[in-house]
């Protein structure tokens, strides 16, 4: 009796046929914009973590491309003096699930923004956040909702506190959550657990439209922070008059999603009754030049399987085919 | 019920007993009929709100899954399983010890000392977590129940477990040598739903959180 084993789904007609309609329509949209196609090896040799699908090609452990924002890094490091500013990718990367419901492959199309470091960001940041405001259109969702958060909302307190290690990373895992009673507990007995704990309730206490940036007014790190709420309340300014009707834009200053990875402004897309995000990106200004390139870059990746899950659980979600 | 109604998960067992009468003549109280039946899924008094009934242990399961957009369980279960979902309130009832338990007169000096320390618990991430920060090594016996036994019939040195109020360890000649950590009831939320529809779950978020902290 044949087995269909669910962490590596086999794609039948509808699906296979618009894995296919959607990976064109992306990669057009972004070439449209000036994203140029990079498609690096589907088998990787170098720091392969716990999670990639490992196997000896010989006496050589590899690994199948486990991320593509990883595999496009090492590309560029070694193969480019200067990199291109625009890069796209499509294809599937293979890793073990965190969620045991989850798949091993899954599709993804994907964008980079790669500057030069000490270039100014910001017009890359919102270049990113319209692309991905053009992608439920697209993939014919009818409604989606834009989260815009930033990583050093976070991190800058931490860091100002000297808290690093276990302590903050049960910190970042108490925000995760939503959980500001457990950032009291994790904290318990530190001389800076009350001021983490209010900005922990400033950053929880709402998740709305551009009002929520106020709720940083109450934080005790509120000063420190004053660059960060610039750059948002300048992003927001620029995206809210071009917002599609069918896209809500909500500012969540408690995403910690990456926080490892990302340095600045981080997106998430949502549809309204989606278990998961469907697509997430951010600044991640360290990745190159922990390679040794002294390079700036932010992007995104749009996560075709669980849109294509989403598409068989909730059709109602998108509009019908023509 | 409809497609849309909003389940929340409650939980069986101690937790749920607490519960149960606190929701009774409020909004979201259970369907008393449907309680009394074998069904696993009862109407509240809020039409489009809906109640499981689940074990502790699968409660996180289905709010993480999306299943249910809300849940009420332990904290204890929550750090032992880990699962990807969003806790929003501290509900405060329901409010226990996970200690360390031997026979009376056993000490934690005597436990420390034994070179192969054997202890039984539904709780080894907890208890590993102790272990580690104590500097010890044990065996841990997995266990999913009635663990009280297991020192009297020489299965274990001592035991994790969850203590309210001590009438279960004192029954059986038991007595704690250690806490390691406090447990109460905590308001889940599936992420998706939360962060997706925050405009229909964050009232009832609010709502549940009211009613039952009021006592707790």
């Amino acid at each position: 009796m044949p087995v269909r084993t669910p962490h590596f789904p086999d794609l039948l007609f509808d699906s296979a046929a618009r894995l296919r309609r959607w990976e064109a329509a992306l990669m057009g949209l972004l070439a449209a914009q000036g994203y140029r196609e990079l498609h690096p090896s589907l088998v990787l040799r170098e720091s392969l973590p716990e999670g990639a699908l490992r196997f000896f090609d010989g006496d050589d452990l590899v690994a199948l491309r486990w991320d593509f924002t990883v595999a496009l890094a090492g590309l560029l490091a070694r193969g480019f003096a200067a990199p291109p500013d625009r890069v796209a990718y499509a294809g599937a990367v293979f890793r073990r699930p965190v969620q045991p419901w989850e798949a091993v492959e899954r599709f993804e199309v994907g964008c980079e923004r790669i500057q030069p470091e000490g270039e100014r960001s910001d017009e890359a940041d919102v270049e990113l956040a319209c692309l991905l405001m053009a992608i439920p259109g697209a993939l014919g969702l009818k409604n989606a909702i834009l989260h815009l958060g930033h990583a050093a909302l976070v991190r800058r307190p931490l860091e100002a506190e000297g808290l690093s290690g276990g302590l903050a990373d049960g910190v970042v895992a108490a925000l995760s959550r939503r959980a500001p009673h457990r950032v009291r507990e994790v904290l318990k007995g530190h001389p800076a657990a009350s001021r983490l704990a209010a900005h922990a309730e400033a950053l929880l206490s709402e998740l709305d439209g551009p009002g929520t940036l106020d709720a940083l007014g109450a934080s005790p790190y509120a000063h420190l922070l004053e660059g960060e709420r610039e750059h948002m309340d300048r992003a927001l300014k620029a995206l809210l008059p071009i917002l599609p009707a069918n896209l809500e834009l909500r500012v969540d200053l408690a995403d910690v999603a990456g926080l490892g990875f990302y340095t600045g402004p981080t997106l998430r897309l949502w549809a309204p009754g989606a278990q998961q995000e469907l697509a997430a990106g951010g600044r991640y200004d360290r990745l190159f030049p922990d390679l040794g390139r002294p390079w700036q870059a932010a992007g995104f990746c749009v996560r075709l399987s669980r849109l294509l899950d989403l598409a068989e659980t909730r059709p109602d979600l998108f509009e019908p085919l023509p | 019920m409809t497609a849309s109604t909003l389940l929340i998960a409650f939980p069986k067992g101690r937790l749920g007993d607490e519960l149960v009468p606190k929701l009774a003549g409020t909004p979201l109280a259970l369907d008393a009929q449907a309680l009394k039946s074998r069904v696993l899924r009862i109407p509240t008094a809020t039409p489009g709100v809906a109640a499981l009934l689940l074990k502790g242990a699968d409660l996180p399961r289905y709010v993480a899954a999306g299943v249910a957009s809300l849940g009420i369980v332990g904290s204890d279960t929550l750090d032992e399983m880990d699962m990807d979902l969003l806790e929003l309130a501290d509900l405060g009832f329901g409010a226990c010890r996970l200690s360390l338990c031997a026979q009376e007169g056993v000490t934690l000096d005597s436990l420390r000392a034994k070179p192969h320390l054997r202890l039984a618990t539904k709780f080894p991430r907890a208890t590993e977590a102790w272990l580690t920060r104590e500097g010890l090594t044990a065996e841990l016996v997995p266990l999913s129940s009635s663990a009280e036994l297991a020192p009297l019939l020489g299965l274990a040195d001592a035991i994790v477990d969850l203590v309210q109020t001590g009438g279960t360890l004192r029954a059986h000649g038991l007595v704690e040598t250690a806490v390691l950590g406090h447990s109460s009831a905590r308001l889940v939320a599936a992420r998706g739903a939360y962060l997706s529809e925050p405009g229909r779950l964050r009232p009832l978020a609010d709502q549940l959180t009211a009613l039952l902290r009021r006592e707790a």
